[in-house]
């Protein structure tokens, strides 16, 4: 037999075959373009809603959906035309099992690149909405890529009759070991989230913290929050005790002044001038050839010492002529004199220098002390210090003199007004100049110091700016 | 010759902000920064026993840490040296000493030696005391800087060694005392430095109840009466005798005990006499308790003035009194004599009170033990009053604020900006 004649004996089988089957071949073909019909038509229509929907700004991810599904979707009605054909055909029903796994697989694959794919995009772009969590988005994103690939490889197990339990629970305990492994970094982690997202803090916000620290709020990242002091030093917050602790939001800052205010303090040593009086007559000489600073500190050393416990103490001279000389009319004098109506030192001194001379003047044979109850002249030597505090606004003024030491404040009201000659607190004299704010600034000046104990004192001036703030 | 001292591990600086403040230590270390690379010299003449080297002991190591290279030496000197120094110190405090001129020919011999011997390595030389204050011999040679501490109450000195001891103060750039009146007319510049008390060591830190009651039945004492204590030495200068006086008039107004608790020197051999007439003067009285406490009992004086109502302190003449402090640290109503440094603790009916006689003492007593909440405004007071100006924290705060001060070029303001 010739090679002709074999092509034409099978081409005459082939035919005999067709017409036969011919129904076999052509419902599932027809069913198979129905479906890639159906799925065109299906296809069309979802993504004209879709696109509607996303137009209407919904959610910001939609166009990645479209982008990464729609040649997918045509692929999965192909699928499902497929399987339609196949059990409209006559194969057997091995065949068919066989090709029903073959189909599901391709299905699980597509859709597990499709899954993966599209968890990439939404992932890396929430991700840059959310700074602290930048520096992890190639590690979130392999996270996600592996999460999706072993369930894809899961359902193909299954699809196999492979079995999947054992897997399943050695996937369980490892990510619960990872879990405990790395809890504390999961839940800054998450905090870090919850802060940003939940629009708790922002980078520049001043917030106060139940446990005292305070400051600008200078980075989130995905394990602290660094605040940044008011003395310069940056604290780091672990966000897990952020979001358990309270948090006061103050929000950005207020008015900034034109120059910050430098917050400094003084401390003091007491150097003895070897100068005594035993007598009214030789305080009343020497009052007159001591140096300023003696004066200065035998009229506020009482207030500083004993701050605690009496505001308006009387001064030195005035316990000294009661307490050892017994005069105790001059005493109440000179314990009356208001030592905040003298802008300067010298007239301080002066209205001292007067009442006793006039005391004198009425009383010439006063008495004298016994020896070792002389009234001694002491020094007062200032040693300015600055602070690492500095203030540009009220806002952060007002926390930083909750924090700096009495010797801080007694620097800025007592020395500054009086012995450094400025004739008003350094306070009040920044409020006006720096920040505008003359009614406040008066307010300042108008208070008293002397009527308070130091802390007493702190707090007034706080009250007062808090107010302001307010 | 020359021991620099090594000292026992002791609180760090971190452990006193609870109780001083932060930025009370900030400040520390602001000030210590202004004396970096200088080396600071420390020189007494023991580093065992006596007030001075217990407030070293607690102070340089806290210099250290806070970045200050402080540096302790002592000098030595044989027994013949320490008797002379010992008739210059009880003189200088006014008592009538049999002083030859042998004794200050052996005192400038034993100097030379000791100038001989030292080491002289500091920027700044701060001497304590009468003992080494020759030492200022040497400044000519290694430089300016040197401070003379003295813990002695000078104001009625024997003229004759006052005079002896001043040619070597006026060497000096600068002299510091206890309290004003402590102070003799100077030409270098002199300062007024409180000494302290250390809120960490034993004798003053917090410590439980049931120590307290351990200790009170070590010694047989109950609580179940009102407690008036004196702690001191037994010595006629803290006038026991006269406690017991004022405790014979208070008992009967008030139903309450009698603690005298204290020790006895071995270089003073009347105080035995005392104690032992303390003891026929109070036999009889279940209600006074004479109690000889070791040397090196700290924590059971901590206990005593913790378990006291009342802290009494009669002393006919005293130093700084740094007894005084401690009582108050425990935040005790006080009643004490207005002798020495006393006055400048207890402010009268602010931070305590003041009494000038037996009866004066009674009387507060008897007002404190029948008023407990007065007295108990009182001891807050002096707890507060002692915070703010006998701790050690603040004596370091003046030390160094005197190192930068006579570290100033000449002639300076007042007011220093650092």
């Amino acid at each position: 037999m010739t090679s002709e004649n074999v092509l034409v004996e099978w081409l005459t089988q082939c035919w005999l075959w067709l017409t036969q089957n011919w129904l076999h071949i052509v419902i599932p073909l027809l069913v198979f373009l129905a479906a890639y019909v159906v799925g065109l038509w299906v296809r069309r229509a979802a993504y004209r809603a879709f696109n509607r929907w996303a137009a209407r700004g919904r959610w910001e991810g939609s166009k990645l959906v479209i982008e990464t599904t729609r040649g997918a979707f045509l692929h999965w009605f192909l699928i499902l035309g497929a399987f339609l054909a196949i059990h409209a055909s006559g194969l057997s029903a091995p065949t068919k099992v066989l090709a029903d796994k073959i189909l599901a697989t391709l299905f699980v694959v597509s859709l597990t690149w499709v899954v993966a794919s599209l968890s990439e995009k939404v992932l890396r772009l929430y991700i840059a909405q959310v700074e602290p969590l930048q520096p992890l988005e190639r590690l979130l994103v392999n996270i996600a890529r592996a999460a999706i690939a072993v369930v894809g490889a899961l359902m193909l197990l299954d699809i196999w009759g492979a079995p999947t339990t054992p897997v399943i629970l050695v996937l369980a305990a490892g990510v619960l070991v990872a879990a405990l492994a790395f809890r504390d970094l999961l839940a800054n982690l998450l905090s870090g989230f919850q802060l940003v997202q939940g629009e708790q803090l922002k980078v520049g916000d001043f917030i106060k913290l139940g446990s005292g620290e305070s400051g600008y709020v200078a980075e989130v990242t995905w394990r602290n929050t660094k605040i940044r002091g008011l003395d310069g030093n940056l604290i780091l917050v672990p966000n897990n005790r952020l979001v358990q602790s309270t948090i006061i939001n103050y929000g950005r800052p207020l008015k900034k002044a034109s120059k910050p205010f430098r917050f400094y303090t003084r401390l003091c040593l007491k150097e003895l001038t070897g100068l005594k009086a035993r007598n009214l007559k030789e305080l009343l000489a020497l009052l007159r050839e001591v140096p300023e600073s003696v004066i200065y500190f035998h009229t506020h050393h009482f207030l500083e010492q004993h701050h605690y416990l009496i505001p308006e103490p009387a001064n030195d001279f005035a316990l000294w002529v009661s307490d050892e000389l017994g005069e105790e009319t001059l005493g109440e004098k000179l314990a009356s004199i208001d030592t905040f109506e003298f802008p300067t030192i010298d007239a301080l001194r002066a209205r001292i220098e007067g009442v006793i001379s006039d005391y004198l003047a009425q009383n010439p044979d006063g008495r004298a002390v016994s020896e070792g109850r002389e009234f001694h002249f002491i020094k007062s030597i200032s040693f300015v210090l600055p602070t690492p505090y500095v203030a540009h606004d009220l806002r952060e003024f007002v926390e930083v003199l909750r924090q700096i030491s009495l010797n801080s404040l007694n620097y800025h009201v007592f020395e500054a007004r009086l012995r450094l000659r400025k004739g008003v607190n350094d306070f009040s004299a920044w409020i006006e100049d720096c920040l505008g704010d003359r009614d406040l600034a008066e307010k300042l000046a108008y208070l008293d110091p002397y009527n308070y104990t130091l802390e007493g004192l702190r707090s007034a001036i706080i009250q007062l700016i808090e107010k302001r703030i307010k | 010759m020359q021991s620099e001292i090594r000292l026992k591990s002791k609180p760090r600086l971190e452990d006193y902000e609870p109780i001083v403040s932060k930025s009370c230590i900030e400040e520390l270390r602001a000030l210590a920064r202004k004396l970096s690379g200088k080396v600071v010299q420390i020189i007494n003449s023991t580093f065992i026993g006596g007030g001075v080297s217990e407030i070293l002991g607690h102070m340089v190591p806290l210099f250290n840490q806070l970045g200050v290279d402080a540096r302790w030496d002592v000098i030595r000197g044989d027994e013949t040296f320490f008797e002379v120094t010992k008739k210059f110190h009880n003189a200088l405090h006014g008592e009538k000493e049999k002083i030859s001129p042998q004794d200050f020919a052996l005192f400038r011999e034993v100097t030379k030696q000791h100038l001989e011997e030292l080491s002289f390595y500091g920027d700044i030389f701060f001497i304590q005391d009468p003992q080494p204050v020759g030492l200022v011999a040497k400044k000519k040679e290694v430089g300016r800087n040197w401070v003379w501490r003295c813990h002695i109450d000078i104001s009625k000195p024997d003229k004759r060694v006052w005079n002896f001891i001043r040619q070597f103060v006026l060497d000096y750039d600068a002299a510091v005392f206890s309290a004003p009146n402590f102070a003799q007319r100077l030409p270098v510049r002199q300062f007024m430095i409180t000494p302290s008390i250390d809120p960490l060591s034993d004798k003053n830190r917090e410590i439980d109840q049931n120590t307290v009651d351990s200790v009170l039945t070590k010694y047989g004492l109950t609580s179940n009466k009102p407690m008036v204590v004196q702690i001191s030495r037994f010595d006629r200068l803290k006038d026991p005798l006269g406690v017991l006086e004022a405790f014979e008039i208070v008992k009967k107004a008030v139903d309450c005990q009698l603690v005298l608790a204290g020790g006895t020197a071995a270089d003073d051999p009347e105080s035995e006499e005392v104690l032992e007439e303390v003891r026929r003067r109070a036999n009889g009285n279940r209600d006074i308790h004479v109690l000889l406490v070791p040397p090196e009992s700290d924590l059971e004086i901590n206990a005593l003035q913790r378990a006291a109502t009342v802290i009494i302190q009669k002393s006919l003449k005293e130093g700084f009194g740094l007894t005084i402090s401690e009582a108050l640290w425990k935040g005790k109503p006080v009643v004490a004599s207005a002798v020495g440094g006393i006055p400048l603790q207890v402010k009268n009916a602010l931070t305590g009170l003041l009494c000038y006689s037996v009866e004066g003492a009674a009387y507060h007593l008897k007002r404190l033990l029948t008023n407990p909440e007065y007295a108990s405004w009182l001891g807050q007071n002096g707890k507060e009053h002692v915070r703010q100006n006998f701790l050690v924290t603040n004596q370091i705060k003046d030390l160094l604020l005197m190192f930068l001060a006579i570290g100033l070029p000449g002639k300076s303001s007042d007011v220093v900006h650092l």
